[in-house]
């Protein structure tokens, strides 16, 4: 804490001193989150594992036992209360396959419904990238976030629930990891990497290994970061936002959002349709068939234009 | 009766509905004649999007009630609708008497639409901030109950049934055109002042350490040429956070904050021991399913190459025979070609004796099995023709062959009259004595009988 403050009197050293009197114990009061996470009942096991993934990404949250209703969310507050959160991530699972996150700051809102796609868990995806457990990570997000309110919205929303406070219980004073947020396609991706240090590349590998035993030691000049990824991946929608904690009037609506059992349906349709479509062409074609007089006991009626008649 | 006091009691809450429809098909026809002050439309716009949102939760109050309503009293009150509405709108330039034109809520709308343009302190804020927290307890024991009606068909309720809400006649052709429009809500400066609400202080005041957060430079998905490219896709999501990394580190380094983990430092990471474990046992397994599809492709293509090299190779020999064999015929023809030409005859004789040698050895061993010609003398064995006559029967019949004639009928050769006298030596009856009885005279089988007759 000594420290935020020395930097921040550094920073703001021309003001008065009253002034940073009042700064100071606004920084400390205004990072401090604690997350309730947790899911409904019918949770997949991919959701349970995408949830188990993010909670041990965020030491500053509380897992809390399923959740039994999907209907009275605004309960989810007195149980936030309850354990002293002020974020919420509650995982609903809908049919057993379909997932919306609710994300929502807890005493008077805003509330953030998502719709998770596309979500594969540390375990399956088997990469090599690994960090501390509870070291905070560094929170990329795209340019995009700026440029919407809503957006802007779900941007603070993600910096107070994925970014790990400073000084938070059993985070680590390192920094191993960045978490990036990117809007694409209407949808936002989330990735989770691992910073790792690398020499600049420019010489032989036992050069390098060399110089690595050097700079542990001393002066880290010439390392350069790369990533490598460490999971979870998944892909989020944002449906509605909320003016309050899990209720309240809605002030944002998605309007490129179709939800799943739409589509399902379309899907469904479109396939009857093309039964339909068949069966009514096989109807015209014997309609036709039959005034032809084509078909087995069918007989046509002689029309004046028939060669037999023209040419009787 | 009854009927006439639902629909009464419905009317207010049919309100928004009307309101919605009027908002957004007479939108214009507000402008120009009823407001009065029409200098920012925009703001305008903001508003009517503002109280949709706000009387949406009041429909939702009454999802049934909203059916029974009778058209005529919809019209009319749509009538006093119409002169009410302009009003609240009005009313933003004055902040005092909001609060008691919003009866059920409470929140001061229109100052938070004008929040980010005019100057209103934090403190008032503040202020609001509070008193609708207490009045958020109200609100969350009366509509609850409706929101699992709300969140299980949302879909139905976005877009808007126009055939459910009444419409004047005059506005009929207006509503034909924006028939089925999904009605969405993008309500910007609610969500900016919701924003402003409980925003960290991510601005440069504060220290980096607090929020390490980065926004990049760049629209990531502008470098994104394709959505289902999938490579691309991940290649800009990484650059966005490895340029984030890259900013972070940086500023951490220079606030003196520790950043690299020392090598000294063990603690329980986010991925198991045993996950990572695991990951490096499907690396090398990988890794020698590769090697191994690797080793078995270059096998393949070895043997592949061996048997065309084999096939080479025997083409090769075919060809050679066949170019000695045509050399062979080539002199043998020279040769005959020689013998009519004698002033050549010596000239060969002289050059060519080897080949002669051997070409007339050939011919020797045809010759000496008595068939064929020349040409084909050393295909196959030496006496092969004969064989094959032997064995299929060429040249004669070999019927009858074993059955009496008259040369056999005579033929006494077998004969001897001092076996005769000996009475058990019936040959093929094995039981009269064992083995041969010493004093048979043996008697050899026909054909050789015969062979041997032709020699005698």
């Amino acid at each position: 804490m000594a420290s935020v403050y020395k930097t921040l009197s550094k920073s703001t050293g021309k003001k008065a001193p009253t002034d940073e009197n009042d700064d100071a114990p606004k920084g400390i009061t205004k990072n401090k989150q604690r997350v309730l996470i947790l899911s409904s009942r019918g949770v997949t096991y991919r959701h349970r594992h995408l949830l188990n993934d993010l909670a041990a990404m965020l030491p500053h949250g509380r897992k809390d036992v399923k959740f039994d209703s999907k209907s009275k969310l605004y309960q989810l507050n007195e149980l936030a209360e309850l354990y002293n959160c002020n974020n919420v991530m509650f995982f609903e699972a809908r049919k057993a396959k379909d997932l919306y996150i609710w994300m929502s700051k807890v005493p008077n809102g805003p509330t953030v419904k998502f719709h998770a796609q596309n979500l594969h868990t540390m375990e399956e995806l088997h990469f090599t990238g690994n960090c501390l457990k509870g070291s905070r990570p560094v929170l990329s997000f795209d340019l995009a976030f700026e440029q919407e309110p809503h957006l802007k919205v779900v941007k603070e929303l993600f910096l107070h629930i994925f970014g790990v406070p400073q000084g938070a219980r059993k985070s680590k004073p390192f920094t191993d990891h960045v978490m990036g947020f990117s809007v694409a396609d209407g949808k936002i991706w989330i990735r989770n990497y691992e910073i790792r240090e690398v020499e600049k590349a420019k010489g032989e590998e036992g050069e390098e290994e060399a110089a690595k035993a050097k700079k542990s030691k001393g002066g880290d000049r010439e390392t350069d970061v790369a990533l490598v990824e460490i999971g979870p991946r998944f892909v989020l929608t944002p449906i509605i936002i909320q003016e309050g904690a899990f209720g309240g009037p809605i002030l944002y609506e998605n309007k490129r959002f179709i939800s799943p059992n739409q589509v399902r349906s379309d899907l469904r349709k479109s396939k009857a349709g093309r039964h339909n479509a068949r069966a009514e062409q096989e109807r015209d074609r014997v309609a036709k068939r039959g005034l032809l007089g084509l078909m087995a006991g069918s007989k046509r009626e002689p029309e004046a234009l028939d060669t037999k008649e023209l040419f009787a | 009766m009854a009927k006439e006091k639902t629909s009464k009691a419905a009317a207010p809450k049919a309100k928004p509905q009307q309101k919605k429809a009027v908002g957004v098909v007479k939108q214009k026809s507000q402008k120009t004649a009823k407001k009065p002050v029409a200098a920012d439309s925009e703001n305008d716009d903001n508003d009517d999007d503002w109280e949709d949102a706000e009387e949406e939760q009041k429909k939702v109050a009454a999802p049934k009630a909203k059916k029974a309503d009778s058209k005529k009293q919809k019209v009319q009150k749509q009538q006093s609708q119409k002169k009410a509405q302009p009003a609240p709108v009005e009313d933003n330039s004055d902040n005092s008497d909001d609060e008691s034109d919003d009866p059920d809520h409470g929140i001061d709308y229109s100052k938070i639409g004008d929040g980010d343009s005019d100057s209103d302190s934090e403190s008032e804020f503040e202020h609001e901030i509070i008193e609708r927290k207490s009045k958020y307890d109200k609100y969350n024991n009366a509509p609850a109950a409706d929101e699992s009606d709300d969140e299980d068909d949302d879909d139905e309720e976005d877009d808007i049934d126009l055939d459910d809400v009444s419409i004047d006649e005059s506005d009929e052709e207006n509503v034909a055109a924006s028939s089925r429009i999904r009605q969405t809500i993008n309500n910007k400066e609610g969500l900016l002042a919701v924003l402003r609400r409980f925003a960290l202080d991510v601005s440069s005041a504060t220290p980096f350490v607090v929020h390490q957060s980065v926004v990049s430079k760049a629209v990531t998905e502008e470098s994104i040429p394709t959505i289902d490219d999938d490579l691309a896709r991940e290649l800009a999501f990484m650059n966005q956070s490895l340029e984030a990394a890259r900013a972070a580190r940086k500023q951490l380094k220079k606030d003196n904050v520790p950043f690299t983990r020392p090598t000294d430092y063990f603690a329980e990471t986010l991925r198991s021991d045993s996950t990572m474990e695991k990951v490096k046992e499907k690396l090398i397994e990988d890794a020698t399913a590769k090697k191994a599809s690797a080793e078995a492709r270059k096998l393949r293509d070895l043997k592949k190459f061996g048997k065309s090299v084999q096939n080479a190779k025997l083409q090769e020999r075919a060809k050679e025979k066949r170019a000695t064999l045509d050399k062979i015929t080539q002199l043998k023809r020279k040769r005959q070609d020689g013998t009519s030409n004698p002033a050549g005859a010596t000239e060969e004789d002289i050059f060519d004796v080897a080949v002669d040698n051997e070409l007339n050895k050939g011919k020797k061993r045809s010759a000496g099995t008595g068939t064929g010609g020349g040409d084909r003398g050393d295909r196959g064995g030496p006496n092969k023709r004969q064989k094959k006559d032997y064995k299929f029967g060429f040249g004669g019949k070999t019927r009858h062959a074993k059955s009496g004639d008259k040369e056999s009928a005579g033929d006494l050769s077998g004969f001897n009259a001092k076996r005769m006298k000996k009475p058990d030596s019936r040959p093929g009856k094995p039981g009269m004595a064992s083995g041969k009885p010493a004093g048979k005279a043996f008697r050899p089988g026909k054909g050789k009988r015969k062979a041997a007759g032709g020699k005698r």
